[in-house]
């Protein structure tokens, strides 16, 4: 029996359960809508490595060739490499087809502006009225075009990146890095990149590719494997990637993994080392960004929770590095988009430059605790609720760019509506995790009394 | 509104690629039939056509989806299809190939697991699925990726090698030029007339799906090979329908014969190795009952149309069963109409005869067929039908399909186009005025049946 609800069309994208609700049909009704919006030119199609990949593929190519586009097939490639892969050669634009953290029942088409970007909302929107209208500009077969194959996107990719760092530099260091590859789009081309900057690799060991893939969000609880390699390699770190490779979660030197905003915070400080300038990074991430570019003398610009979002605000303040606290760093000169492989690269780059371990280059920075917590509520709740709260905090200083925030000196709270649940998002940062904790606890206490 | 160009029936979907022939009606349609099929291996082809990318496509997806099994043959004629799905035990098949439609169709054939394509029966059971929309989807674990069958080919070779004089064939070293329509048999049936010694004189061999031609093996399309056949000095000439299903032949001195001649030209092989009765439609010539005679042997028609001329085939136990549209199976072992096959049976009927093509085209009776189609509301059609067989009915009427009369050397069709709103008039004779009476006279009933309605 199908789930209700299964399927979720929406400004990120389209997701949905194979063998429920993301059937071809849908995905073709989709695809030839999305050609249709792109025009008819070269859309690029890549995969991550769920079992279901092949079976949307083929129902977008259907869909794209349908409305005289000429589809080019580029494999199983992680997201950052086929964004950067749209620019590189032009395509009026790209579908990713991969359920990103989502278990392996769960795909999804994340469709990709031919700026290298996932669509913003308002095109988003654009796109699914062309969706819902169903009438699409279909050509005759004298105007139909052919599938093209283009396996070259994460080789392209990988030599912008090193292209981007000091290469000598790291490969002086011969750093020892462990990996947990979970078997995603990002697995292959992460070793590539790493022995490129001659550097030792260890993975965690892999069961079956395909199958046992677990699709799993990179949280602290998921590295337990990564930080026990860490500690039995004695490797300089750990870094694991989220399945799509836009994410990374990192081990320091002891096998500690840190916290979910290391890699933006690692990142920004680098290349603010190497140019200053202004940062963006959405609501909710780490205060710690703030104190690193304050050190330098750089200000910090707030964005919407969103990786769309955040690079607009780049693009509007003129910021070169930024991100989200959900390990997606941004350098938008290497790759405007989160990436993984960018962040690894840098990140290197700082410990070879700087002779700091791991957790030297994190300790620089003051550290807080971050407390999150969900509050299932129903749609027609959520304005009244952050209503409330902004009432309950009335003369303290706001941030009502997404949800409320609420700060001070050395601590914020943050309520949001998630984008893709019935939940508001709770977050809180202070200088301590009871702290921080107090603060949740008390807006919970706030929104549902006595639960 | 426009007519939409789209035919949903016995013999599969086929449209104008456009807003008829959709994307998402393959994706139905593959669903629908991987439902039929429960999962078991699928073996699909497809003809060259570019539009046939898009729905090779939207066919591995549909089927994917419901957990089946794919094995791709790539490009692929629809004879080697219906042999793969024999030889893996496959429960089924497809082939995205518009036929002997001209390029701007597309069409998608239903194999069932014995190799041929879906009987009435069958076809039925896969539009029920198709309507009923509820379409047996797998769940993320039980998809499977896409398979290849290597060396399919070789052994479609191999087999349709058993059934022939090989060694008289390579004996006569032949030349044979043929047209392969831009389709999809150039490079297998380049092989296998290699295999048969046969130096091979080709014309629009790449399979590049824009055809040079209109794709039918008719006589009008047929000049080219026919010219080659005659400068190169070949030994008879052939042309292969885009999927390789229907077969037209040329002689050595360049004449295109009628596609009405492949299937008594190919039951000479036949019937001399294996007796028995052949089955054709309603509207073949008559040609093929005086080559049967001549073999002590009967010829039993029925509705026209591959997939019942098959079925009717099977039920009888025939060992030939073909249609003038150069339409050819060798039953009972091949199920699925093989211009390959029946071009091997044509050389080597020439190669143990020692006669010329064009002799043993003469051997033939001379009979004149005449066509005629009238444009007649669907509204009425069965109702000049049912005038015409009381009209008749002393002539005791075959009405199995339409109205079939049959005098001792001719014989006259009249029924309603499976695809268009006409009328089809079809009638053979010794002479052609007596052909020609034929049809002015039904033509004429007809007219003045509809008299007085049309336009109302």
């Amino acid at each position: 029996m199908a789930q209700p609800l299964s399927l979720k069309i929406g400004p990120s994208g389209v997701r949905g359960i194979v063998g429920e609700s993301l059937t071809p049909q849908l995905v073709t009704s989709f695809a030839a809508a999305f050609g249709t919006y792109c025009g008819a030119g070269p859309i690029l199609i890549g995969t991550d490595t769920r079992p279901s990949g092949e079976m949307v593929k083929q129902a977008a190519i259907a869909g794209l060739l349908s409305v005289g586009c000429t589809p080019v097939d580029v494999g199983v490639v992680p997201v950052p490499a086929l964004m950067f892969h749209v620019r590189a050669v032009g395509a009026f634009g790209a579908i990713s087809v991969s359920g990103s953290h989502g278990s392996p029942e769960w795909n999804a088409l994340r469709f990709i502006d031919s700026d290298g970007l996932a669509l913003r909302v308002n095109q988003a929107a654009e796109l699914t009225d062309l969706y819902h209208q169903g009438v699409y500009p279909r050509v005759g077969a004298l105007e139909m075009s052919d599938v093209r194959a283009d396996m070259t996107s994460t080789a392209r990719h990988l030599e912008a990146v090193t292209r981007a760092v000091d290469v000598e530099r790291i490969r002086g260091k011969a750093f020892a890095v462990a990996i947990d590859p979970k078997g995603g789009a990002a697995a292959l081309p992460a070793r590539q990149l790493l022995e490129s900057l001659g550097c030792r690799v260890v993975a965690v060991p892999q069961v079956d590719r395909a199958r046992a893939f677990t699709g799993a969000e990179p949280d602290e609880a998921d590295l337990a494997a990564l930080s026990a390699l860490v500690r039995t390699s004695g490797a300089d770190l750990g870094f694991a990637q989220d399945v799509d490779g836009d994410r990374l979660s990192i081990v320091d030197e002891h096998g500690t993994a840190l916290d979910m905003d290391a890699a933006v915070v690692l990142v920004v400080q680098r290349w603010l080392d190497r140019r200053t300038g202004p940062v963006v990074v959405n609501v909710a991430t780490s205060r710690m960004v703030d104190d690193v570019a304050a050190r330098r003398g750089c200000p910090v610009h707030r964005s919407r929770v969103g990786e769309a979002y955040v690079i607009e605000a780049m693009k509007e303040h003129g910021a070169e590095v930024g991100g989200e606290g959900n390990g997606g760093a941004v350098v938008a000169p290497v790759n405007p988009c989160r990436d993984s492989f960018v962040a690894m690269a840098v990140i290197l780059e700082s410990m070879a430059v700087s002779g700091h371990t791991l957790g030297g280059l994190f300790g620089q920075a003051p550290r807080y605790a971050m407390v999150r917590e969900r509050l299932v509520c129903s749609a027609r709740d959520i304005a009244p609720s952050l209503r409330l709260i902004r009432n309950a905090f009335r003369g303290e200083r706001m941030d009502l760019t997404d949800g409320v925030k609420v700060m001070w000196p050395d601590r914020w709270l943050l309520a949001r509506p998630s984008a893709t649940e019935p939940v508001i998002r709770l977050a809180a940062e202070a200088p301590a995790e009871s702290q921080a904790r107090s603060l949740v606890h008390g807006l919970l206490e706030l929104l549902s009394p006595g639960a | 509104m426009a007519v939409r160009e789209l035919k949903i029936g016995a013999s599969g979907v086929r449209g104008v690629v456009g807003d008829a022939l959709t994307p998402e009606l393959i994706v139905n349609f593959a669903c629908a039939f991987g439902t039929w099929c429960g999962a078991g291996p699928v073996v699909i082809g497809r003809d060259p056509r570019r539009s046939s990318t898009a729905f090779r496509a939207a066919v591995v997806s549909g089927l994917l989806s419901t957990g089946c099994r794919v094995i791709d043959l790539g490009v692929g004629a629809s004879p080697l299809i219906s042999f793969a799905i024999r030889e893996l035990g496959a429960a089924g098949g497809i082939a995205v190939t518009g036929s002997h439609n001209d390029a701007s169709w597309n069409a998608l054939k239903f194999f069932g697991p014995d190799g041929a394509l879906l009987n009435a029966a069958k076809n039925e059971e896969l539009l029920d699925v198709y309507h009923g929309a509820g379409f047996a989807f797998a769940p993320w674990d039980r998809l499977q990726p896409v398979e290849a069958a290597p060396g399919i080919e070789d052994r479609y070779l191999a087999h349709l090698a058993a059934g022939i004089d090989v060694d008289a064939i390579r004996d006569r070293r032949f030349r044979v030029a043929v047209d392969f329509t831009n389709g999809a048999c150039g490079a297998v049936a380049s092989r296998f007339l290699e295999s048969l010694q046969c130096t091979l004189l080709p014309v629009n061999a790449e399979p590049t799906g824009e055809f040079a031609h209109p794709p039918a093996p008719t006589p009008a399309n047929m000049r080219q090979v026919a010219a080659l056949a005659k400068c190169f000095d070949a030994d008879l000439g052939a042309a292969l329908n885009v999927d390789g299903d229907r077969i037209g032949f040329v002689t050595a001195d360049g004449a295109a014969l009628s596609e009405e001649y492949s299937l008594p030209l190919s039951a000479m092989a036949r019937l001399r190795r294996r007796p028995g009765t052949v089955v054709t439609s309603f509207s073949t010539s008559g040609m093929v009952e005086a080559l049967a005679r001549a073999h002590g042997q009967r010829v039993i028609r029925g509705p026209v149309g591959e997939s019942q001329v098959v079925d009717l085939g099977l039920a009888e136990g025939a060992v030939l069963a073909g249609e003038g549209s150069g339409g050819i199976a060798v039953l009972p072992g091949d199920v699925a109409y093989d211009g390959l096959l029946a071009l091997a049976l044509v050389l080597e009927e020439v190669a143990t005869s020692g006669r010329s093509l064009a002799d043993l085209a003469s051997s033939l009776p001379n009979l004149v067929m005449r066509k005629r189609e009238l444009p007649c509301p669907p509204n009425l059609v069965y109702k000049v039908i049912e005038r015409f067989r009381r009209h008749h009915a002393k002539d005791s009427p075959d009405c199995t399909d339409g109205v079939r009369l049959e005098w001792d050397d001719s014989w006259l069709h009249v029924r309603a186009s499976g695809t268009e709103p006409l009328l089809r008039i079809i009638a053979e004779a010794p002479d052609r005025e007596r052909a020609e009476a034929l049809v002015d006279d039904a033509a004429v009933f007809a007219r003045r049946t509809t008299f007085g309605h049309e336009g109302s």
